[in-house]
């Protein structure tokens, strides 16, 4: 009885707090909203990147701040579930944000971009790679501050066929989610303009299964071993899936997503070498721009530990183009913004080029330097562009 | 012979005290909550919905149902077919008959439709689902929810897989939240004192008996799904249009056994019990997630670590069930002392078969 009492005045107290009002906000800032993961698996992709934007957001600040205001972050955690992630959106734009940042995966992000959108605010994904982050599957105030996973695809298959010679390519998939998708549709539509190139095989198989032996024997039945395997797959997966190739005595370059990147896993596969992966910036160190090299640096203060991955750089982009936006629009006002975000046409960052136009809100053609890993340790080896941008109707009908 | 009041005089007092006492809360949190606040009730009314469809199956028929929720994700994605403006849907489902691309209804058209399309499919389903009994019943619920998940999880064309569809209007708000509810408890409510309600009750607690006694335990079990099915379906659509984008992977395992704990934290065999539940878990759940943002004391932030908040809410369930077996209700039923001719809607019989549940 008396724990029933206790019971009740406790639900009572848990009611009313939980109707606490919101702060206020000061005249003299614009508030920037992270609506992200900070528990939960996409932590671990948001996390990184949001300590990236909050690094420009410092530098902006002590340079004199944006339009003479001091850029302030909130925060509200998404707990990486779609539900919370409306409530995350709403919670920051109830604090006054002008912009709201969202979570690194559309499916994700996209309920707190949405609160963003029907608020009349600018929403940027963190580091969506699906064309959905952005108009398709938000609307006209949405951006993504990476680059289409579409992209990485045909970047790496148009490098190995001019740098590599690579004329027989195999395309295997992992069906989990819409970037592997995503990537293995971009190296769907460059095959074709490579001429004399062939697609040796087409195989499936899901990021949880343990064993991918029915897929290897397949590849390995082929009268001539491809001189190039397609792997379209990312964490964690990719990294028995690359295990049991390379086990199996499959010696084919293999080219991937930029999900992959990182040194942090190779550990599981030891002397993994004509292994390639498209990034941004290069996290190991030796990237052709010094000033990226600063970055890690000082990341590396900030936070206590190096870039884990390519995924930290999309952050400090976002910053980076909103604030030259808003400069240029001199207002934070959603419309001025995106018109000014909409005539950015190969716009320079740290990290490679940025365009967007009225159709397009996210990267269908990007800067990509290609990481060479032998004998398990990466390297920068080359730097690609693909020679085309990839049609938007392409990737919508996907 | 003289004439004795009918049950429902007798057990009404019931369903208006919840739908009373929730009315209040829509009130309370319109008036002085934040909006994310307000989304936190119409989330606790959808979920009030789902758990009251749950009790009218698992609290009347005795059997445990792991698979409802895939009538809530069919009530979700046929709201979803049905109210997306008719240029979204030709972009990214284009599996869709011709028909379907081109119509677009209002949320008050479309949610009664989702709920009769989950109804008509546990019809069909269940015809062959309730001639079973006890664990393998639950089990081939389990085997429902496999394979509703996996269809839409893989059907591209037609439910954009695995990735969300976006487009639903958000036209949700606390009031069409409690009116669900409100429409959930009085649907359960009539199905519970209607005498396929009793008979299914009967042999629940007694099945040799009830059949005995003319009762076809599979005609009533089917009724009981259902209905079931269509309170559920209805909280999928209404949840369809609170969120705006639809993901098969939001009506699987999690979503389950979060539905399946606050019916059995609040009372499984209780119509209050079910209200209950809900209630007393998302007023915590909603406490640890204030705790864990913070409380400012001065200058500094005091808060839990991120992730406290599902580690206290298991702990908190343990210990409920701990020193309260059966839910925070007891599985009685509210009432009000002052109601004339006042009886309880009826708890279930100690019996011996009571293990096996």
């Amino acid at each position: 009885m008396r724990f029933i009492k206790a019971l009740r005045l406790f639900g009572i107290l848990a009611g009313v707090s939980a109707l606490w009002l919101t702060p206020a906000l000061a005249a003299n800032e614009i508030v920037v909203g992270f609506a992200t993961a900070a528990s939960g698996f996409m932590q671990a992709y948001d996390k990184p990147a949001q300590d990236a934007a909050l690094i420009r957001i410092d530098e902006i600040n002590k340079a004199g701040g944006l339009l003479g205001k001091t850029i302030k972050p909130v925060f509200a955690d998404t707990k990486t579930d779609q539900a919370e992630g409306a409530k995350a959106g709403l919670a920051v734009l109830d604090q006054g944000a002008d912009l709201v940042i969202v979570s690194c995966d559309y499916d994700f992000g996209a309920s707190a971009a949405l609160q963003a959108q029907a608020a009349g605010k600018v929403s940027f994904f963190l580091c969506a790679e699906s064309i959905k982050a952005g108009i398709p599957g938000v609307g006209p105030f949405s951006f993504s501050a990476s680059v289409l996973a579409a992209v990485q695809g045909a970047t790496m298959s148009e490098w190995a066929y001019t740098k590599k010679n690579v004329r027989s390519f195999y395309r295997l998939l992992d069906s989990w989610t819409v970037y592997n998708k995503g990537i293995c549709d971009g190296f769907d539509w460059m095959l074709p303009r490579l001429k004399d190139a062939t697609l040796a095989g087409s195989d499936t198989f899901k990021n949880d299964d343990a064993s991918i032996a029915s897929q290897i024997t397949r590849i390995k039945s082929l009268p001539k071993e491809p001189d190039a395997i397609m792997l379209c797959t990312m964490m964690p997966g990719a990294v028995a899936a690359i295990k049991q190739i390379r086990a199996a005595g499959i010696k084919s370059m293999i080219l991937n997503g930029s999900g992959v990147d990182g040194s942090y896993w190779m550990n599981a596969v030891p002397d993994l070498s004509n292994f390639y992966v498209p990034v941004q910036g290069s996290v190991y160190g030796d990237d052709p721009n010094p000033k990226v090299n600063e970055f890690n640096k000082k990341y590396k203060d900030v936070t206590g530990g190096d870039p884990s991955s390519q995924y930290v750089y999309p952050g400090y982009v976002l910053i980076d183009v909103w604030a030259k936006a808003v400069e240029r629009a001199k207002t934070t006002e959603a419309a001025g913004v995106v018109a000014e975000l909409e005539k950015m046409t190969n716009e320079p960052t740290l990290f490679g080029p940025r365009t967007f136009t009225k159709d397009i809100h996210h990267q269908n053609q990007g800067r990509y330097l290609i990481v060479d890993t032998e004998a398990g340790k990466p390297k920068v080896v080359d730097e690609w562009t693909i020679s085309q941008k990839i049609p938007v109707d392409y990737l919508i009908s996907k | 012979m003289s004439r004795s009041p009918s049950v429902i005089r007798q057990t009404i007092v019931t369903p208006i005290i919840l739908i009373v006492v929730l009315l209040a809360m829509a009130a309370l949190s319109y008036q002085f909550g934040s909006r994310a606040f307000n989304r936190t009730a119409i989330e606790m009314f959808i979920n009030i919905m789902v758990v009251v469809g749950l009790y009218a199956f698992v609290g009347n028929s005795g059997l445990l149902s792991f698979g409802h929720i895939s009538f809530m994700c069919l009530g979700a994605y046929m709201t979803a077919w049905l109210a997306i403006p008719p240029v979204m849907k030709s972009m990214t489902l284009k599996g869709l008959p011709a028909w379907l691309l081109h119509t677009q209804l209002p949320m008050w058209v479309a949610t009664p439709i989702s709920g009769a399309f989950a109804a008509l499919f546990a019809l069909i389903v269940g015809r062959i689902i309730m001639r079973l009994s006890g664990i393998a019943a639950s089990i081939t619920t389990f085997g429902l929810l496999g394979v509703v998940n996996n269809v839409y999880s893989n059907w591209d064309s037609v439910t954009g897989g695995q990735g969300s569809i976006v487009g639903i209007p958000p036209t949700m708000n606390v009031w069409i939240g409690w009116l669900g509810a409100a429409a959930a408890i009085v649907t359960a409510y009539l199905y519970s004192v209607s005498r396929s309600g009793l008979a299914l009750r009967a042999a629940r607690d007694e099945a040799v008996a009830a059949s005995a006694s003319g009762v076809d335990i599979v005609r009533e079990r089917l009724v009981a799904f259902v209905v079931s099915a269509f309170i559920i379906g209805l909280a999928g659509a209404l949840y369809a249009h609170f969120l705006s984008i639809v993901n098969p992977g939001s009506f699987y395992l999690r979503t389950t056994f979060i539905a399946l704990s606050m019916l059995v934290v609040g009372g499984m065999y209780s119509l209050s019990g079910a209200v209950s539940g809900v209630v007393a878990m998302s007023v915590l759940i909603e406490l640890f997630r204030n705790l864990e943002r913070g409380i400012s004391l001065g200058g500094f932030t005091v808060g839990l670590p991120n992730g406290a908040q599902e580690i206290a809410i298991g702990i908190i369930t343990i210990v409920i069930l701990i020193y309260l077996p059966s839910g925070l209700t007891r599985n009685r039923e509210f009432s009000w002392r002052g109601w004339p001719l006042q009886r309880r809607l009826a708890q279930p019989v100690q019996t011996a078969l009571k293990e096996t549940n």
